[in-house]
């Protein structure tokens, strides 16, 4: 590759990482359950992707790279789990990221009910939690999940809707308990 | 807080407490220190294999690399080389050392574009 085409390379590849380090930061958090963990998920992300930055551009016709992107962090974040066997130390109920964002009495309002789903959250199978993961955290819309997890737009679109339903069963199930 | 219940009690508003519950999460500083640093680390990775790999070279083989006709293949070779096994050396010191040190932004940008 030419110097000028290097430096153009990654002139765009330092943009895209500054564009979406949150985004990945965040679907590993909430992935794997802990800073930690989620740090170094982040970093290796990046990595692989600045790795096939230019092969991921040149492929995309124009299509936004955060599914791409996010795709990287859903492949370690698996591998995380199968090399090692092994669960979130921190399972996701106990994520806490409110807290520094509500109020103290909005806190004490919600908190449990938050709690509440964020357990569930963590009952759900490994697809329909990260669909929800991408939709809510990184407000991602179906064409972009669809792509992060290789799947069809129809099959994301009904893979949401049952995630949000069975949420919904569940807390409803312990409510009237 | 968003009302997240029926108020006839029926269904959860679970989007609602999707949205308050999987807020987005801010990066803590030292990580965009530490990816950058690590973006660095590859660069002086790079730069040093291409050093080391100019030493070694004959005057016949010298001769023939100021033929400008000759320099795509091995700045490619050694650029996706340096990449590649930066990558790996840095991410194994990382996990035995756990050191952890702060950098501007302007490490990764100059870094990265003064490699190759």
């Amino acid at each position: 590759m030419e110097p000028a085409a290097k430096a153009e390379l990654d002139r765009a590849f330092e943009e895209f990482y500054r564009s979406h380090l949150r985004d990945v930061y965040s679907y590993a958090y909430y992935r794997v359950g802990n800073h930690h963990d989620a740090e170094d998920l982040t970093e290796q992300a990046f990595l692989q992707a600045y790795r096939h930055f230019d092969r991921a551009r040149r492929e995309s016709d124009g299509r936004p790279l955060r599914p791409w992107l996010i795709r990287i962090a859903h492949n370690l974040a698996s591998n995380y789990y199968r090399d090692r066997s092994r669960r979130p130390q921190t399972p996701l109920e106990n994520a806490d990221p409110i807290a520094a964002q509500h109020d103290t009495e909005a806190i004490a309002e919600g908190r449990e009910e938050l709690r509440q789903v964020m357990a569930n959250l963590d009952h759900l199978s490994e697809d329909r939690r990260e669909a929800l993961i991408m939709r809510f955290a990184l407000g991602m819309d179906n064409r972009e999940i669809a792509r992060a997890l290789g799947r069809s737009d129809g099959a994301t679109k009904v893979l949401i809707h049952r995630a949000i339903k069975q949420l919904q069963e569940e807390m409803s199930d312990e409510r009237d308990d | 807080m968003s009302e997240t219940t029926d108020p006839l009690g029926g269904n959860w508003d679970v989007e609602a407490l999707l949205t308050d519950a999987l807020r987005p999460i801010e990066p803590p500083e030292r990580l965009s220190g530490r990816i950058e640093d690590t973006f660095a680390a590859i660069t002086q990775s790079a730069a040093e294999e291409l050093s080391a790999w100019a030493e070694e070279l004959s005057e016949s083989e010298l001769r023939a690399l100021r033929d400008p006709r000759n320099w795509v293949r091995p700045v490619v070779a050694v650029g996706a080389g340096g990449i590649a096994t930066g990558a790996l050396v840095v991410l194994e010191l990382r996990r035995r050392s756990k050191q952890k040190s702060e950098s501007g932004l302007r490490a990764l940008s100059s870094g990265v574009r003064s490699r190759l």
